[in-house]
């Protein structure tokens, strides 16, 4: 399922789900007395994507990299200042209140952390009945009881489960409890924040098969949203590498992990380690630390740690362009595959 | 990839070690003998998900278990003695060089109000004999790198027979915390020495914490889940750096990791614990090859291979073991496809049933 | 009646188990236990005080005994019997003449009284604008503040003096004096609990659910934040009661005969050394009092602390 390039006007196909087009979110700096604005933390600067219906779309990067930024902002948890997200027909980002009421019912997400997304005095119950009353589900008790019982069928939990608070339930019950609490409305858009990454590994395997079962039983759409490059291979359909709040590379799951064509994921990939202890490892590191969003390098913003780097690299910030079947945003097109082929080191 | 560890002394070995936990709602019986033994020079690493004990065995070994916590029976033996039978005072000198622990978050561990210099001049000053020696050379003109004072296990020159102003000594130290910021690869030592600890990022405080750590000389090296809260780059690079440095060290590794896969990168052998005990113990390889305990071959199976990609991750079916009322012999049996009946009667004792690896099952 | 608990009673289950750990925990320390026998009992006493006590008493001045009243022939004290041995005056009596143990019972309702009056207005009036500052931050939070700041600014006893002397010195007025000063506090207390509570990830999923800022401040934000604030309650009932009956002891009492407990004492001050138990035992009774309800505040206290329960 190779990607086609995306057109940076509000064009809009009845294939997509999503359609994410220059959004910034940046959040001012003040200082001062009278709090003036002295700069801006570009946490996400310019992301254009799309997210067809039914796909997962994998988001990954380091911290940093704004993807969490990403996911509040599409669903208008914190304020874009630019750009535009459009979603069912609606842009989410200058949408009226019955707008918004409708895309609240259509977009959830489901956040990283298990122990802290649930109100601690509220039962299963409780929550659930909460969600339906506010999308005006049905105020008749039987029925949201049935209701929730189903939903909890789905998710895997039981009818005991139904009246106990938060804190008797384990990380990844949790989980499957938030999960319900977002179908109760027929959701049809989610987003992942690093679902499983507080949980163990067993535990994530029966999350992660959960979400594909319901993916195909309602014909959801996911954006995954992980930092665990092995999770995103394997929940995804393409993904998008974010480095410093911009998309540099997206492809689909296999020609980013086997095919990289920006140095920033080669890196990434390498990275990874793998539980095969006879792998052939590749001495490749990354030098320096993860940068941080508020002090941008001009140009690309990769340069200064990029082994490839060139003037043009220093100046100019290259552009999300096509590059056999890849959304690349680099100006120097190095040919990783002829390095993976030899096992070649990184290091020149 | 050591695989002469076999040859090697064990340096710490921990027998049936049973730790209980006095809580409301009950006894928790969080260890429930554990067999582990630490070979000289090798980097062992302790695997399991979360409730199966491998913190607390670490809190054991290091002598910091919480107020409600008491051992039931066991032995830990290090250098011929048993841990267990300390005092606190000696937990507390043997802590200060010949354990050394390394944390997840550095940041709730350095302490915020002093520089890293401070900090790690603080680790010198309790070791007057390599002090002394490193006066020494000093004096003598010759270049002073604390690498040299990694393998040393005593020194030339006793620390009573050494004169040496205060003065010298401070610069003594200084140059030795420079130098061992050096050799974890921390750019600029002499800046990162003056700085605090919320001005580095956290890879260069994983380092400096290693560092402090190397400092002691210790001659058995804990990290607990070290990279768990890192970038994946950055991971890669502090596990790199470890690589690197267990050629440089005397000391044997113990890692602790819920991560598999980073067990494959840096271990020699891997322990597999579940329930409060070790189900597992192998060399790296045979662990990926031919894993033998069911829970071992389950976890493998649940972790997402970009290798070997499936579209289903097998999940382990059932919960973790609630420590109060464990299941009955084998912890694992529940969940097991092959539970047997004897397996619901008593606990299988770790066995070698291959050179080399040891299976606590009773299907072998 | 039925309908009602039938859909919610497994939800009344889940929070009456919930409700019994709280209470096993405060079971395990024996002077939480004590003070919250005592606290349990003072509010008993003050529900029946009138009833025990015939309230006329507290007007009735006996002159013949307060004749005696000085006079070492005569001794009113504790334990002794009146004029012609009708009645024992087991705390003996105080400077009209009346049986000093009828009159503190007869005090207790309105010292109580006063003292949830007070901490109850000043908890709820300063609970809904905390938490709306806190909640919304920006120029209401600004506004807000600067008003307590200004309020915090007041000193107390001036306060009531004001008030005393441009109201009229009655007892609704000196409680109004004394809330006044009261309230800030729990304005800033709950203004700090929302301010953190509101950045939980609960808060966030809440909004991603659609979820209005009604329902989430006054259904989870302020249910959640508020158990600082029971245990502040609790102490301040304790306080309230001291500083109103300093404020009765300092003289702005309405009527000196009024049965208030440091009413009572003020006029023991002047005999304090031939008549000791006039300030002893009313001033005893606030000690008690404000001991049992702090006692029963650090009970709570230890019970509702986040890391121990969950």
């Amino acid at each position: 399922m190779k990607s086609p390039a995306i057109s940076t006007n509000d064009e809009i196909k009845s294939s997509d789900s999503l359609i994410v087009n220059n959004l910034k979110v940046w959040f001012p700096i003040k200082s001062g007395v009278i709090q003036r604005t002295i700069g801006y933390v570009k946490a996400v600067d310019g992301v254009s994507f799309s997210v067809k219906k039914n796909e997962t779309l994998g988001v990954v990067g380091e911290s940093g990299s704004g993807k969490t930024t990403l996911a509040r902002a599409i669903l208008r948890l914190i304020k874009p200042k630019d750009g535009s997200v459009y979603f069912s027909g609606v842009n989410v980002v200058k949408a009226n209140r019955r707008q918004m009421k409708m895309l609240r019912r259509k977009m959830q997400i489901i956040f990283q952390d298990p122990y802290a997304s649930l109100d601690p005095r509220q039962t299963v119950s409780s929550l659930l009945r909460e969600a339906m009353l506010i999308h005006g589900i049905t105020k008749n008790k039987n029925e949201a009881t049935q209701k929730s019982l189903e939903l909890l069928g789905k998710v895997g939990l039981d009818e005991e489960h139904l009246y106990r608070f938060p804190h008797e339930f384990s990380g990844g019950q949790r989980q499957r409890i938030a999960v319900a609490r977002a179908l109760v409305a027929n959701a049809e858009f989610l987003i992942l924040d690093e679902p499983t990454s507080f949980l163990d590994v067993s535990v994530q395997a029966s999350v992660l098969n959960l979400l594909k079962d319901l993916q195909k039983e309602f014909n959801l759409t996911y954006l995954f949203i992980t930092h665990n490059l092995a999770v995103v291979h394997h929940m995804s359909d393409r993904v998008a590498v974010m480095y410093l709040g911009k998309i540099v590379e997206l492809a689909d799951k296999d020609s980013i992990y086997h095919d990289p064509k920006h140095p920033y994921t080669y890196q990434l990939m390498a990275a990874i380690p793998l539980p095969e202890p006879e792998a052939k490892k590749k001495e490749v590191l990354l030098e320096g630390d993860v940068p941080s969003p508020i002090n941008i390098p001009p140009g690309c913003r990769f340069h200064p740690r990029c082994k490839y780097a060139t003037e043009k690299c220093r100046k100019e910030e290259p552009s999300l362009v096509e590059r056999d079947g890849h959304l690349v945003a680099c100006h120097s097109e190095v040919d990783f595959s002829a390095k993976k082929k030899t096992g070649e080191s990184a290091n020149e | 990839m050591n695989d002469q560890a076999n040859e090697n002394e064990t340096v710490l070995e921990i027998r049936n070690l049973k730790v209980n936990f006095h809580t409301y709602r009950g006894e928790v019986k969080a260890l429930n003998g554990v067999d582990l033994k630490l070979r000289t020079k090798e980097v062992l690493a302790l695997v399991g998900e979360s409730g199966c004990g491998k913190s607390v065995t670490v809190q054991t070994l290091i002598g910091l278990l919480p107020e409600n916590a008491f051992v039931l029976e066991g032995e830990m033996i290090l250098n011929g003695k048993d841990l267990l039978k300390n005092t606190k005072e000696e937990m507390r000198v043997l802590r200060s060089h010949t354990l050394a622990i390394v944390f997840q978050d550095p940041m709730t561990f350095l302490n915020p109000v002093l520089t890293i210099g401070t900090q790690l001049e603080e680790v010198f000053t309790l070791q007057k004999d390599l002090l002394a020696e490193a006066t020494t050379i000093e004096k003598s003109k010759r270049e002073l790198k604390f690498a040299d004072f990694i393998k040393r296990e005593s020194f030339e020159t006793p620390h009573k027979n050494v004169k040496a102003s205060r003065r010298e000594i401070k610069k003594v130290t200084k140059k030795l915390c420079a130098d061992i910021l050096s050799l974890v690869k921390l750019p600029d030592p002499e800046r990162i020495l003056k700085q605090y600890p919320f001005e580095l990022s956290g890879g260069m405080r994983q380092r400096a914490m290693i560092a402090m750590a190397l400092a002691r000389r210790p001659s058995i090296f804990i990290a607990d889940e070290i990279t768990t809260a890192l970038d994946v780059t950055i991971q890669a690079q502090i596990l790199h750096l470890l690589k690197e440095l267990r050629d440089k060290i005397d000391a044997s590794t113990l890692m602790i990791t819920h991560d598999l896969s980073v067990a494959a990168e840096t271990a020699d052998r891997i322990a597999v614990m579940y329930g409060g005990n070790v189900v597992e113990v192998t060399f790296t390889p045979d662990l990926f090859k031919k894993p033998l305990h069911p829970y071992t071959q389950m976890l493998l199976n649940a972790i997402p291979n970009i290798a070997k990609p499936t579209d289903r991750l097998e999940s382990i079916p059932g919960t973790v073991p609630e420590m109060i009322n464990p299941p009955f012999g084998c912890r694992f049996h529940p969940r097991c496809k092959y539970a047997m009946d004897v397996c619901t009667k008593e606990r299988p004792k770790l066995e070698e049933v291959e050179k080399g690896h040891e299976v606590a099952c009773y299907l072998y | 009646m039925k309908r009602f608990f039938k859909g919610r009673s497994g939800e009344l289950a889940a929070r009456w188990a919930d409700l019994r750990f709280a209470l096993y925990l405060m079971r395990r320390n024996p002077l939480v236990l004590v003070g919250s026998a005592l606290s349990i009992f003072f509010i008993v006493l003050a529900l029946v005080a009138n009833l025990i006590v015939d309230p006329a008493l507290a007007d009735q001045f006996k002159f013949a005994q307060s004749y005696g009243w000085n006079n070492p022939l005569f001794s009113w004290g504790p334990g002794t019997a009146s004029l012609g041995g009708k009645e024992v005056f087991y705390l003996g009596t105080d400077g009209y003449g009346r049986d000093l143990l009828k009159m503190i019972i007869l005090a207790i309702p309105l010292d109580i009284g006063l003292a949830f009056f007070i901490t109850l207005s000043a908890a709820a009036f300063g609970i809904t604008i905390g938490a709306l500052a806190g909640y919304a931050g920006g120029v209401i939070d600004e506004a807000v503040l600067r008003i307590t700041d200004i309020f915090f600014a007041f000193p107390g006893l001036l306060l009531a003096l004001v008030f005393a002397a441009v109201f009229g010195r009655t007892i609704t007025n000196l409680a109004f004096a004394v809330l006044l000063v009261w309230w800030p506090t729990y304005v800033r207390l709950m203004r700090g609990q929302v301010l953190a509570e509101k950045e939980k990830t609960y808060v966030e999923a809440l909004k991603a659910l659609g979820a209005g800022h009604f329902r989430t401040l006054f259904r989870h934000i302020i249910p959640n934040s508020i158990y600082p604030i029971l245990v502040q309650m609790t102490l301040d009932l304790g306080g309230v009661i001291l500083t109103f009956s300093a404020l009765m002891f300092l003289g702005f009492s309405p009527s000196p005969a009024l049965p208030e407990l440091g009413n009572l004492a003020s006029d023991g001050i002047a005999h304090v050394f031939t008549a000791p138990w006039l300030i002893f035992f009313p001033g005893l009774t606030i000690l008690i009092i404000a001991l049992a309800f702090n006692l029963l505040g650090d009970g709570l206290r230890d019970v509702l602390d986040p890391r121990l329960r969950r």
